[in-house]
């Protein structure tokens, strides 16, 4: 660790601080009395973080700091310039559950699981520094961080199974290393009240596994080449997405623009870049890599694959996107963020077939058919409801409650 | 449950650290681990116009060996010492280190700030007395040291003011023939302590003494060379300065300080005898 550089800010005057959280550089302009656990919610969207008393008794803020498992609320953020930190979003991802997790799942001790992140945080600092910990010495160790449940019995067994099976050291946490984080800072006094679009000039590849893949095909009337004339330019395309427009050509086929996506109370406003990577006129294939900041915090980012295929009748239009969601936006169920993005694919290939018909570029298009959507959406839904109804009745379900978090 | 605003300077020497402290005019408050003082800020007992962060002053950041001292610098962590191999010639640091609050807390909580702090319950400020560890002091008219026994002046009031910084604390190492007891009662495993007591006894010459705390507006040390259980028991209960609260009544803490003194003196002069601390 690196030691902080010398700072000096007045009351209220925003403090500069760079750190990495759950693998990702970000840097945060922050008032000095913000703490790391304020910073993390508030500021990057990762609310995994709990706060319960907010003064160091509870242990629901626990967080790794270098390593070590500390108190969020008992750090301001600014203190922690070079620091590296993960949280529980960077502990394990819902499809890869680091063995923690796991273990508190199958022994259920999460109950109200408002603890649950002190606690995997607390035990996973135990287990990497105390590999050998006896099952009797767990109560002591752990208790740093307190249950309202008061569920004990379950977290010590579920600590003391993982603790058995990983003797010779616990894993490492599991989701670091490939999200794009981007801090969401206060406007510096002085600075124009509109935040500037973000300053990003280079396109990230996203890394790892995206958190949710759409693959959509669409049936057109419009000919293949009809329909690739309109993906063959960028603005006929981002004119067909609902909500989406460029605002500037950067070269290089890269181009910036901006996406604006509301589902019910949800409003995210997306500023960000656009890579167009392969474009196959023979073939009809067009690849983009896409990535936004919210202004609330969240970052998306997807990598775009569209094909016009021949069907002899007309076109298949088939997308495939693969969707990186960090921030207060992956919180938005991915179910529910998967069918968003189909209703949006639905209406894009729609607006494309009208495009390419009519040879003209629909510009009195609503921009995100906000209620729409969400209406769209929650008709499927309905729909699916209603079907999983009907076969309960003849099935009565084995799990009275839903899966779905 | 937030901080008032206050004014933050990270600066990166020691002198500039102290002209920070100089210049807010008694309103500067020195943040190390904060572990201690982020809690006293966020229930806004404490407003600071200026908080001076040490976190930069790499001077600070050593533990060392000089002669038959071991010299801890204000930035050296808890967790660090607990794990710090030059640790192992004071054994009593070894035994109370793992009492301190809890793995989370000492991980960024820091030997001198706790000492500085001088919570009368805090087990540092308990072992720099049974110890007779000295506290270096860095101030505008440069640095000063002060024994334990005259730096805790009563309640988190202590020799450091409020234009000086905390730099250094120097526990004597352990002599051969040495040996140590610590233990206290609290609540929940890393509360502060409703009593505690840090034990010494050397074998050769049959010295011995402890150190009660949380009885008291500061850690309190006899001497009780030569003296036997019961008297060692009475001399402990009278060292209890408070009345009752929610957590224990007056009685109830006499009780717990006396068994644990002869307890841990017993334990202390085990090892003493056994040769290990």
């Amino acid at each position: 660790m690196t030691l902080p550089r010398p700072v000096r800010a007045e009351a209220g005057e925003p403090v500069d601080v760079t750190m990495t959280v759950n693998g990702t550089e970000v840097s945060l302009s922050l008032p000095a009395r913000v703490t790391l656990a304020d910073a993390l919610r508030d500021h990057l969207g990762l609310t995994g973080t709990h706060l319960g008393c907010e003064h160091g008794v509870c242990g629901m803020c626990t967080v790794l700091v270098d390593g070590s498992a500390a108190r969020a609320c008992l750090l301001f953020a600014c203190q922690l310039d070079g620091a590296d930190i993960v949280t529980v979003e960077g502990l394990g991802r819902p499809d890869d559950l680091h063995p923690l997790q796991e273990a508190f799942g199958s022994h259920h001790a999460l109950q109200c699981g408002f603890c649950t992140p002190g606690f995997l945080l607390s035990s996973y600092d135990l287990l990497a520094h105390k590999p050998d910990v006896a099952e009797e010495d767990l109560p002591v160790e752990l208790s740093g961080v307190l249950c309202r449940c008061t569920g004990y019995r379950n977290i010590l067994s579920a600590v003391s199974e993982v603790a058995g099976a990983h003797r010779d050291g616990i894993p490492e946490p599991r989701n670091c290393g490939h999200h794009v984080l981007m801090g969401h800072t206060a406007a510096k006094p002085g600075a124009k009240s509109a935040p500037e679009p973000v300053g990003v000039e280079e396109i990230e590849l996203p890394q790892g596994d995206p958190t949710f893949t759409v693959e959509v095909t669409q049936e057109l009337t419009a000919s293949p080449e009809k329909t690739w004339a309109v993906l063959d330019d960028i603005d006929l395309v981002a004119a067909c997405l609902p909500g989406a427009e460029i605002t500037e050509h950067l070269g290089d086929d890269r181009y910036r623009g901006q996406a604006r996506v509301s589902v019910g109370p949800i409003r995210l406003s997306f500023a960000g870049l656009a890579q167009v990577t392969e474009r196959d006129a023979e073939a009809h294939r067009l690849r983009v890599i896409g990535q936004g900041e919210d202004v609330g915090g969240g970052r998306t980012q997807a990598v775009i694959l569209l094909v016009a295929e021949e069907t002899g009748a007309g076109t298949r239009l088939r997308a495939t996107a693969q969707v990186y969601l960090t921030g207060r936006i992956a919180q938005f169920g991915r179910a529910l963020a998967g069918d968003v993005s189909r209703r949006m694919f639905e209406q894009f290939a729609a607006a494309v077939e009208e495009t390419a018909v009519s040879g003209v570029r629909t510009t009195a298009r609503k921009p995100p058919g906000a209620l729409a959507l969400l209406a769209a959406t929650l008709a499927a839904k309905a729909r699916e409801w209603g079907r999983r109804l009907r076969r309960a009745e003849h099935n009565p379900p084995t799990h009275p409650k839903g899966t779905q978090r | 449950m937030k901080a008032a605003p206050f004014a933050y300077v990270r600066p990166a020497t020691l002198d500039d650290a102290v002209a920070e402290l100089v210049r807010s005019a008694g309103e500067g408050k020195v943040l190390a681990g904060g572990q201690s003082l982020v809690p006293i800020l966020a229930m806004r007992l404490a407003r600071p116009s200026t908080v001076v962060d040490i976190a930069a002053l790499s001077e600070l950041d050593f533990v060392r060996r000089d002669g038959d001292e071991l010299v801890i610098g204000a930035l050296v962590r808890q967790r660090t010492l607990e794990g710090h191999p030059l640790a192992a010639a004071v054994p009593l640091l070894r035994l109370a280190l793992p009492w301190i609050g809890h793995r989370e807390l000492r991980s960024r909580g820091t030997v001198c700030g706790s000492i500085a702090h001088a919570d009368p319950a805090a087990e540092l400020p308990a072992v720099a007395c049974c110890l007779g560890a000295s506290l270096e002091i860095a101030g505008p008219h440069g640095r000063r040291t002060v024994t334990a026994a005259e730096f805790f002046h009563g309640a988190m009031a202590t020799s450091v003011g409020a234009e000086d910084v905390l730099a250094a604390v120097r526990f004597p190492v352990a002599r051969p023939g040495e040996g140590f007891g610590f233990a206290e009662i609290a609540r929940r495993h890393g509360d502060f302590a409703l009593a505690g007591v840090a034990t010494r006894f050397r074998a050769d010459d049959g010295e011995a003494a402890f150190t009660a705390f949380g009885v008291s507006d500061r850690p309190v040390t006899r001497d009780v060379t030569g003296l036997g259980d019961d008297e060692v028991a009475d001399l402990a209960r009278d060292l209890v300065d408070t009345a009752g609260d929610t957590h224990g009544s007056r009685e109830y803490r006499q009780r717990l300080v006396a068994a644990l003194a002869v307890r841990e003196l017993a334990r202390a002069r085990r090892a003493a005898e056994g040769g290990t601390a």
